[in-house]
């Protein structure tokens, strides 16, 4: 008997058995238990994935401070628009000139564009360094490269002609000063198949995208400051939504966070407590994914449950069989237990590899989307896994050390 | 006579099916000895117990009333105690043999010996060879004739050298030739192992081939 009487063998063939006599029953439980893990692996690795793509943009800027309006809360790092004066610039640059090096206002306002919605940053080509990780592009150039656009606006505004200033398409966007221009990364060039030139429609207005800065700027999309106040503001120029301080060498960010405040009465936080604000104003999405994770996996184990169940119900003579050869209690507990163990070895290994197959679909697809899986998640599906396993299979398997051998085996 | 001369001594054996009016008085009183080495024949009417009697000897479920020493040794009444015995000691052969469909008829015996915490020692083998069936070791019931399953539940139930070995009906589903053949095949290890057999049967032919045939009616033994 070659290989017959191998200790591994002996210990999982016949739940192997088992599972193969009733192939469709078991590939669907294994399914069922892929679908579970997969989405676990895939939904998390797609809400934190997309969670820390955006912290670690936000994280690139050439920054130590962040200022906002006071009164926001957290709230303020997702808010848009223009919501904070200018004036505080000015103030923060006159009266902390020692410690500040740089202050880069920023007007932050939503846009559709590669057919999602982006948070587009409006920022003067001069401060467009501090967002681009030094503002190097992949292609094309920078808008409104010398301020010609921002110098007219500015002058236009400053006449008091006693009319609104309501500039067409055509003066926004003449040739050699245009405000209407665009620089996006190279990530949502290539989702959305914009090229250089390209000619796109943001917020009623058409704007030329004239460069591409590599992926992992603080923004997908920049456009000049002065064109997104003027259009997004009600044709005013004075207000952005935000600051970024960059603090000079040495000092702290704690202390000059707490030095600002003291000065202009809004609030002021260290960059670094960005991805602990945005986790607090968002984190409840976890809650959300892992609830939905948890009550797929309870589904898919319950799934596993009922299989089994049913499957001890109708092997009521096999496990009669064994227990009259003398089968303890345990070795049929650990006979259904193996079996589910295996279904959910199978479905975990399964919905591990479905879970690449749909990162890889998503980005595909979806190539704004970011899907992070990690050896961590992959680690905690397998063992959600291996508890559901157990779990699922222990009822089961109590049921069937309660066969009554001697009525089994006169089923005849 | 002394008790080391018997494998297996009932007493006053009582058992009982359902409640209250529907309850069933099976086995009565029921007083049987079965000697070391011996085959025995136990026959009987429909109805009469002989199943039953054969799951109370064989552990299988629990006597209401009575006593039952097995090689020597009282049974105690614990299912994990009867277990054990059956593990060690009892080999069953049913009328329907009663394999695992799923798996081949090596797989089936290396179960039971899995079942019992022993290793195939080559005797599996040797039975499948006695037999005339090492041809169908790796076939799976459905995959074998009638004979050939019956024999490989023999096989199942002599591999892990049993002190008794206890067959419900081991005929009731053969032909007269896969019957006959089966027969010899219990006198010959009877006589060649000196393996006590307890047998079931409603065939006198079959009784017939014992060293000693009893009789039950109405859950006793009659002579």
């Amino acid at each position: 008997m070659p290989g017959l009487f191998r200790e591994y063998g002996k210990m999982v063939y016949l739940p192997l058995a088992n599972i193969l006599q009733h192939k469709l029953r078991s590939a669907l439980s294994v399914f069922g238990i892929a679908i579970g893990i997969c989405m676990l692996v895939t939904l998390s690795g797609l809400s934190r994935g997309s969670f820390n793509e955006v912290a670690d943009r936000w994280e690139s800027v050439d920054a130590d401070l962040i200022v906002y309006p006071r009164g926001l809360g957290d709230g303020a790092i997702t808010s848009s628009g223009a919501i904070l004066s200018d004036r505080y610039a000015g103030m923060i640059r006159a009266e902390h000139a020692k410690i500040v090096q740089r202050v880069v206002p920023v007007f932050l306002y939503p846009v559709r564009l590669g057919g999602q919605d982006q948070l587009a940053s409006g920022v003067d080509p001069a401060d467009f360094d501090a967002l681009t990780a030094g503002g190097r592009l992949a292609e094309g150039r920078l808008f409104d490269p010398h301020g010609k656009f921002a110098a007219w606006l500015e002058n236009e505004l400053s006449k008091d002609s006693g009319k609104i200033f309501d500039p067409s398409q055509e003066q926004l966007a003449k040739p050699g000063r245009s405000g209407l221009e665009l620089v996006i990364d190279s990530r949502l060039a290539r989702a959305g198949k914009y090229r250089l030139n390209d000619t796109v429609t943001v917020a009623g207005h058409k704007w030329k995208i004239v460069g591409i800065v590599p992926t992992g700027a603080m923004s997908r999309v920049f456009l000049p400051r002065r064109a997104a106040q003027f259009l997004f503001d009600d044709g005013n120029i004075a207000r952005s939504t935000l600051l970024f301080v960059k603090l000079r060498d040495g000092v702290a960010p704690s202390d000059a966070a707490a030095d600002i405040k003291a000065t202009i009465r809004q609030e002021v936080v260290p960059l670094e407590h960005y991805r602990q604000m945005l986790m607090s104003k968002i984190g409840v999405m976890f809650t959300y994914v892992d609830i939905v994770n948890a009550i797929a996996l309870v589904i898919a184990f319950l799934f596993i449950m009922t299989t089994l169940y049913m499957t001890v119900l109708q092997r009521t003579r096999e496990i009669a069989i064994l227990r009259s050869c003398g089968a303890s209690n345990e070795f049929i507990l650990r006979q259904v237990l193996q079996e589910s163990a295996i279904l959910a070895a199978l479905g975990a290994a399964g919905g591990v590899g479905m879970s690449f197959a749909a990162t890889w679909a998503i980005e595909t697809f979806k190539p704004l989307l970011t899907v992070t899986i990690t050896w961590e998640w992959i680690a905690i599906a397998l063992g959600a896994a291996a508890t559901g396993s157990i779990l699922s299979g222990l009822y089961p398997a109590w049921r069937a050390t309660r066969v009554d051998m001697a009525e089994a085996l006169s089923l005849e | 006579m002394t008790g080391d001369d018997y494998i297996l001594q009932a007493d006053r054996l009582h058992k009982s099916f359902g409640r209250r009016a529907a309850r069933v008085h099976v086995l009565r009183g029921l007083d049987l000895s079965v000697r070391r080495g011996e085959f025995l024949a136990v026959m009987g009417p429909s109805g009469c117990g002989k199943s039953t009697l054969l799951h109370v000897i064989g552990l299988m479920t629990p006597c209401d009333a009575g006593r039952i020493v097995m090689n020597g040794s009282p049974v105690a009444p614990s299912e994990n105690a009867r277990n054990a015995i059956r593990r060690t000691q009892i080999g069953f052969i049913f009328q329907r043999f009663n394999l695992l469909g799923v798996l081949s008829a090596a797989h089936n015996v290396e179960v039971s010996l899995k079942v019992r915490g022993l290793r195939a020692d080559g005797r599996a083998r040797e039975l499948f060879e006695a037999m005339g069936i090492s041809h169908v070791m790796h076939r799976r019931p459905g995959q074998m004739s009638i004979g050939e399953q019956q024999r490989v539940a023999v096989v199942r139930a002599l591999a892990h050298r049993p002190a008794i070995v206890l067959a419900d009906e081991p005929t009731g589903n053969l032909d007269s030739d896969n019957a006959d053949a089966l027969l010899d095949l219990f006198r010959k290890i009877n006589l060649r192992e000196n393996q006590t057999i307890v047998m079931i049967t409603h065939s006198a032919e079959a009784a017939g081939r014992a060293d000693r045939v009893v009789h039950m009616k109405d859950g006793r033994i009659i002579d």
